[in-house]
């Protein structure tokens, strides 16, 4: 909302600077974003070098037919002044900048030789003044213009500008007065009465005779007000006005349309004048739009109605989007003689409903979407009459459409002083309270301990108790509440065990060199086919957006893998070398029944290159499955917890060269190195690792508290084994065996080497063990640990016809 | 004789006995010097085979003690072997003493380059914003608050309708909402505050919570993300003012930019509280002196905050009467780059690791 501060003056007395007022209007909750300055430039004595002349003489341009020669009164002297205009003559009266003026665009007016001749200032058009875009001829002032004074003070060439970020709750400060009452209110400067004054209507007919307006639906249209003005000569407005509206940022169109925008910019209600020749049948109404109706709006495109959406309509046909656009078919032209002028009020939510379903916004549109006071109307037309009767030469039709049913109720509410300290944390004075909300406009009456407030209708968003102690708060000062922290808290804070836990694995991963991304959860719908998933893969099913930003952001994921393949594949493109990378993120699929998704946390890592880079020292190597895996193993450390693997056949994974992770013999997740065609598939010219695994399932796998257990007292003792086995058999059947058969006394078993080659034979390799025993009872004897080792070197000849190494 | 050999002086008392024998305390002196005199452990060696070895002349003097006459014997046998102890022991003493100084020899010849750069270990780095929501989530734990997650595809129930923002309230448009195929009612939750609303309906009073994670809207430019991450907190208890709002947030203010900083509420507007404030911290990078940051007013905006909405409570059934409370919610992007001096959202996302690399 641009308020141009002269303008703002002409309502409220307030004489602080532009600057000032921004920041007493910010802590009292009304945002400005911006002061910004619009026409002349005023520094430097700027506005004294734009004053009113009057052409004294105009002859030709001795050396150029196109311009002219003029002797110029500019106040107690004569000017000469070489003009290209012709829209003028001897007599007239314009606005005239002087030698050193700066223009509006920048650019500084120097005295100047045109073609021979001096010249001494210029003569302006509107559009050199930044008033219209009007260029062809200069400014022609009215002849009561004072010769010799400054521009400035006959029409508001210069202002500054307070751009105001209004909140939804306020459409009250989409106007100049609102803010003005706003203003009076938290600097204690005078208001002046609202500007409503109306008009004498004259003539011996009749609204009513003329035309016929009816509201359909109520609901939609909870007010409908009209007037006539008959008569009009529909032309340019005067600068004045199209001062004031260029200031307001809109663009100054005829006296008509300048002047419901300016009434709607002054009070707040949006209004719209119809050519009363163009409605059909003499006959408004205002209803629900047909399904499929159309109508072609002001702005010239044709738009397809439905029927949620309210319009204004004639005997055939809608001509106004009701609240949101006129239509063409009625709009005032040059031609225009009888005005039909409405002011109206339209159900917010509704409004909203049609501009979003239109995808059309107007300064009407952002007005009533928030839920206009209905009490705007009559004054509304009674300021806009009066206007078009002044300015537009037309005379009002007596009577007066005003369908209002249900008028506005009065509202009061009681404010009790206990609750305004019992919210804020800080009394605030009964008579402090009475005097800051008499300021905005509410009625007080003190009833004991309460205070009997009546709501002024124009403030719709106070309907309760709370609703005025924030009112009372934000004028009394936010300033002047005290901090305090709640006392009495009987509360436990901190994170849960499935927080910590959480962050556990994140700084364990972070601890093996990998690098965490944050990555966004839609992605492009391909992702599955360029992951090889199978067609009935439950993965393919995706959560959908209905309104994405792009293709590439329109489904949610359902795995982590494309996005970290994509992220390896930017940041290889950067030459970003070793991208080891992890989120801690969400898949989403989809859910039946009473949940929305089914949203599972996952830790998703990829390893592409090396975890030590190349240095002076070595390191290096690529990470392959087992890197992947040592980095599974230590996030199922970092909680304590144990998986097992699996064989696996994920589409995207390597064969020979990936496993599925499970909990408990439950699936939750995988490790492998990617499949090559999805590498290709994702630009990653490079070998990865990939890993995935559900957070619930990693966290649940967590033994839990540790029980102690005396590893100290007595020694253990320490053996190894090798043992040559099939080459097919997993090591981890080995570890199952021995395990089981070194059961009690041994405490664990890790392999150390793995042998295949020529000492062992083709299709065998020799698995090198160290096992430990110990009791937590004793310290063991040679023939303790030597009857273990015999039963487990027996189980693995029995069970897995492995032979010790000699 | 050298009288300065340390070697003679040490048995200074034994060389006088050894005057009892002519000729034996020359023998020692003059072995004594030549131990004292030798410069590394080979000139040692040569030493002790000169004056120890089997052919030295205390060796060959010691075996001819039966030649003796009789009463020499005794003299030359407790003198010589005295003599011959002190020796080994001096020359054991100054082997040492030269493996010493050999040792010190070595160990200055195998300098390295300390300049090199260490063994370098792996290290990891979190994401900023992690570390940031951390460093906020902690500070609140502190405060006593707990943590509370939700979904993030959301029904517009909670999203909207029950933080007092229901169809066609004009609020709404300040939120670009991204909705779900199929589904009218189904959203990506815009803010976290629905996780409020979640934990209100399952527990009583009092609540401390902060419910942190992804939020999203549809806008893309150098200060919207479609996706970013917001942490909103709620306190509702029987006696919750707005001072204890502004005090929890000066708090959590100077805990995360500073000791030195200050805060200042602005009213606003915000649908789920009343009354509702913006908060702003005084600059972190001018100090509050004005700055290009800070628009030059000293002050930048961090959140917005306020008292519930008495119609929030209605619809988890808590008693107006018996409680109020306030919440609050920020950008977990914002408060990074505020503090981290960064100026472009997307860079979060774009997941640089020259970016991460840096936090
Ligand atoms: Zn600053």
């Amino acid at each position: 909302m641009k308020v141009p501060l002269s303008w703002l003056k002409e309502y409220v007395a307030v004489d602080l600077p532009a600057e000032q007022l921004a920041e007493r209007l910010a802590l009292t909750g009304t945002e400005v974003e911006r002061v910004s300055r619009v026409g002349v430039p005023a520094a430097d004595g700027n506005l004294e070098r734009f004053v009113i002349g009057q052409v004294k003489k105009k002859a030709a341009h001795p050396n150029a037919d196109k311009l002219s020669l003029c002797e110029v009164d500019v106040g107690g002297k004569v000017e000469q002044i070489v003009c290209g205009a012709r829209n003028f003559k001897e007599g007239d009266k314009t606005a005239v900048c002087l030698p050193g003026g700066m223009l509006p665009d920048g650019r500084k007016l120097e005295s100047a030789v045109i073609r021979g001749v001096e010249s001494h200032g210029m003569m302006c058009s509107e559009a050199e003044l930044g008033l219209s875009g009007e260029s062809a001829g200069i400014i022609i002032l009215p002849e009561d213009a004072p010769v010799g004074t400054k521009l400035a003070e006959y029409v508001p060439v210069s202002d500054e500008v307070l751009e105001l970020e209004v909140t939804p709750n306020r459409p009250d400060c989409l106007s100049i007065y609102g803010v003005a009452r706003e203003v009076a209110a938290v600097t204690g400067a005078e208001l002046a009465p609202e500007p409503v004054d109306d008009t004498q209507a004259r003539g011996d007919d009749s609204i009513d005779e003329l035309v016929k307006i009816s509201v359909a639906d109520g609901r939609l249209c909870p007010r409908y007000g009209a007037r006539i003005i008959a008569g009009v000569k529909v032309g340019p407005s005067p600068l004045w006005l199209k001062a004031r509206i260029a200031a307001a940022g809109m663009r100054p169109v005829n006296n008509v349309v300048d002047i419901t925008n300016f009434v709607m910019w002054t009070l707040g209600e949006p209004m719209h004048a119809f050519d009363l020749a163009a409605i059909a049948g003499r006959k408004l109404t205002a209803r629900r739009a047909g399904k499929g109706e159309k109508i072609v709006t002001i702005d010239g495109d044709s738009r397809v109605l439905d029927d949620s959406m309210l319009v204004i309509a004639d005997e055939e046909k809608p001509v106004a989007v009701a609240g949101v656009m006129g239509g063409e078919s009625s709009e005032v032209t040059g031609g225009t003689t009888d005005i039909l002028l409405e002011a109206a009020n339209f159900d917010g939510p509704g409004v909203m409903m049609t501009e979003m379903a239109l995808g059309l916004r107007s300064e009407s549109s952002t007005r009533f979407e928030k839920g206009l006071d209905p009490e705007l109307v009559p004054g509304a037309l009674a300021m806009a009459s009066r206007m078009m009767v002044e300015l537009c030469g037309g005379r009002l039709v007596p009577g007066q459409i005003d369908i209002y049913p249900r008028p506005r109720q009065e509202l009061a509410v009681h404010l009790r002083e206990e609750k305004v300290t019992g919210l804020l944390g800080i009394a605030v004075p009964a008579p402090e309270i009475v005097s800051i909300l008499e300021s905005l406009g509410f009625g007080c009456r003190r009833e004991g301990g309460a205070i009997h407030v009546t709501v002024p209708s124009f403030r719709a968003d106070v309907e309760r108790e709370v609703d005025l102690i924030e009112e009372v708060a934000r004028i009394f000062g936010l300033d002047l509440i005290p901090p305090t922290l709640p006392s009495d808290m009987r509360v436990m804070g901190g994170l849960s065990g499935y927080q910590s836990a959480e962050r556990d694995i994140v700084q364990a991963l972070t601890a093996t060199g990998m690098n965490e991304v944050i990555t966004y959860t839609f992605i492009y719908p391909d992702f599955a086919d360029r992951l090889r998933l199978g067609d009935k893969d439950p993965r393919r099913d995706c959560v959908r957006l209905a309104n994405p930003l792009s293709v590439d952001q329109s489904v949610m994921r359902t795995m982590l893998l494309p996005s970290l393949l994509s992220t390896i594949a930017t940041n290889l493109s950067v030459r970003n070398q070793d991208v080891n990378i992890f989120e801690a993120g969400r898949a989403y699929l989809r859910a039946d029944g009473e949940k929305l998704a089914d949203e599972r946390r996952t830790i998703g890592g990829c390893l592409c290159g090396s975890l030590r880079g190349e240095t002076w020292t070595g390191g290096g190597g690529q990470a392959d499955f087992h890197t992947g895996k040592g980095i599974v193993e230590a996030a199922f450390a970092s909680v304590k917890g144990r998986f097992s693997v699996e064989s696996c056949d994920e589409p995207f994974l390597h064969p020979g060269k990936s496993a599925y992770i499970a909990v408990d013999g439950r699936r939750a997740g995988y490790v492998g190195e990617v499949h090559p065609l999805v590498l290709e598939a994702f630009d990653v010219d490079r070998p990865v690792v990939a890993f995935e695994i559900l957070e619930d399932a990693l966290i649940g796998s967590s033994a839990g508290i540790v029980i102690f257990e005396d590893l100290i007292t007595f020694p253990g003792s320490f053996q190894d084994l090798a043992v040559v086995v099939d080459k097919k058999i997993p090591s981890q059947d080995v570890i199952d065996v021995v395990e089981a058969a070194g059961a009690p006394l041994l405490r664990s078993a890790h392999v150390f080497d793995v042998y295949v080659g020529d000492q062992v034979g083709e299709r065998k390799k020799s698995i090198a063990l160290s096992l430990e025993f110990r009791s937590p009872e004793r310290t063991l004897t040679d023939e303790d640990v030597d009857a273990a080792r015999g039963a487990i070197v027996s189980a693995l000849a029995d069970k897995l016809s492995a032979a010790l190494r000699e | 004789m050298n009288p300065k050999s340390a070697f003679v002086n040490k048995y200074k008392d034994l060389l006088k006995e050894l005057e009892a024998h002519e000729g034996l305390a020359a023998m020692f002196a003059d072995s004594a010097a030549d131990f004292d005199s030798a410069a590394d452990l080979e000139a040692l060696e040569a030493a002790r085979v000169k004056h120890l070895g089997r052919k030295s002349p205390l060796s060959l003097l010691l075996r001819s003690i039966p030649d003796l006459p009789p009463e020499e014997r005794p003299i030359v046998g407790k003198y010589g072997n005295r003599a011959r102890a002190a020796l080994e022991q001096g020359l054991a003493d100054r082997k040492k003493e030269l493996e010493g100084v050999e040792l010190e020899r070595r160990l200055a010849s195998e300098q390295v380059d300390i300049t090199l750069p260490g063994e370098p270990f792996p290290r990891g780095h979190l994401h900023i914003i992690t570390q940031t929501q951390w460093e906020i989530e902690d500070i609140f734990a502190g405060l006593g608050y707990r943590i509370a997650e939700g979904p993030e595809i959301e029904s517009d129930y909670y999203n909207f309708t029950a933080l007092n923002t229901p169809e066609g309230h004009p609020a709404r448009s300040l939120h670009d909402t991204f909705f779900i195929e199929g589904h009218e009612d189904v959203l990506l939750r815009t803010q976290t505050s629905p996780v409020q609303i979640r934990v209100m309906e399952k527990e009583e009073p009092p609540v401390y919570i902060i419910s942190p994670g992804r939020v999203y809207r549809r806008d893309s430019d150098a200060t919207h993300t479609p996706m970013f991450h917001q942490i909103e907190g709620l306190a509702v208890d029987q006696h919750i003012t707005l001072a204890d709002l502004k005090g929890t947030l000066e708090t959590f203010a100077k805990a995360i930019f500073g000791a030195e900083r200050e805060i200042r509420m602005r009213p606003h507007f915000f649908p789920f509280t009343e009354p509702s404030v913006e908060i702003d911290v005084s600059c972190m990078i001018c100090g509050g002196s004005g700055c290009r940051a800070c628009k030059h007013s000293g002050w930048l905006e961090i959140l917005g905050a306020g008292m519930v909405d008495p119609n929030v409570f209605g619809f988890v059934d808590y008693d107006t009467d018996e409680v109020q409370g306030f919440a609050f919610g920020m950008g977990v992007e914002r408060i990074a780059m505020l503090k981290h001096g960064m100026s472009d959202l997307r860079m979060f996302y774009d997941n640089d690791l020259r970016f991460i690399k840096q936090f």
